[in-house]
């Protein structure tokens, strides 16, 4: 019987308890079949018809966002997060800097009904892609739902 | 005594072909992931908080690299020939929608022009795609 327990007892220490092993390998491999679909994250904008068209909202409601390489230099491609802080665009008929642009963009849009809070933007063509998109992305985190147009025409 | 240690050693369930199976499998996946990836490499612009899009399968994926290039999926197009390959395009796809993954170092203007095309070719609305701060699924 001695003998028998000391057997048993050096026997369970010498296997290697392989559960956790097989645990943090099943995530690792449920995480990458969950990556490889590769999921991607963006901005849905739209192009307006056509200028000459009814439009569908009156011409005062609209929102227009221009965005000049005169009063926002973000021509160069940037190194790092954000805008340059003296970035200014135009909202409506007002200069504003870009931080207040969430802020402003509430303010307006907020009061309408979801399927209204339209923005339509307008970008200089010497603009830094990445830097356009910076501003929508605060145009967006203004107001929930807001649909975006880009003035694309010359 | 013989039976005895013979029955305690088939009590316990041999994970080891398992692990084997499954650190395999987890090979196989890590050396696809990159490789399932449509289009040229883009560097994506970073923003803060950028919506999802979805998967990218049923998507016609318009890449513009870093030097202005055009590319429909995986092949390179001239510009004159875009809307011809993003009308080749849709006709392999159930529920197209455009997505135009944009070089960051562009100029607006390339973006622009390549948004006009797809609103020529007769889609409406495209999704600009970027990378969010914290998300690491497409990227680089």
């Amino acid at each position: 019987m001695e003998f028998n327990r000391g057997d048993s007892g050096s026997n369970l220490q010498s296997e290697i308890n392989i559960t956790p092993l097989v645990d943090v390998v099943l995530v690792l491999l449920i995480i990458f079949m969950v990556i490889v679909p590769l999921l991607m994250q963006g901005y849905d904008v739209d192009i307006p018809k056509s200028t000459n068209a009814a439009p569908a909202q009156s011409q005062e409601s609209r929102l227009i966002l221009i965005i000049s390489a005169t009063t926002c230099g973000i021509v160069k491609p940037s190194a790092g997060e954000g805008l340059p802080t003296d970035c200014r665009v135009i909202l409506g008929d007002q200069k504003i800097a870009a931080t207040e642009l969430p802020a402003r963009v509430g303010d307006i849009l907020g009061s309408r009904p979801p399927e209204k809070r339209v923005l339509f933007l307008a970008a200089d063509d010497r603009l830094n892609y990445e830097g356009v998109l910076r501003i929508l992305d605060l145009a967006k985190s203004g107001v929930e739902d807001l649909k975006v147009e880009f003035i694309t025409a010359n | 005594m013989r039976l005895g240690e013979s029955a305690k050693m088939q009590a316990s369930i041999n994970v080891t072909p398992l692990v084997d199976v499954v650190l395999v499998l987890l090979i196989i996946f890590m050396v696809m992931a990159p490789q399932m990836r449509k289009g040229p490499e883009v560097r994506l612009p970073k923003t803060e908080k950028p919506s999802q899009q979805g998967d990218e399968r049923g998507r016609i994926l318009v890449s513009i690299d870093e030097g202005g290039r055009l590319w429909v999926n995986d092949k390179q197009v001239a510009a004159e020939q875009f809307g011809d390959a993003l009308r080749a395009a849709v006709a392999a796809e159930s529920d197209p929608k455009v997505v135009i993954r944009g070089d960051a170092k562009l100029n607006f203007r390339q973006v622009r022009l390549a948004m006009q095309a797809v609103e020529q070719a007769g889609f409406r609305g495209v999704g600009l795609i970027a990378k969010g701060r914290n998300a690491g699924t497409r990227g680089e």
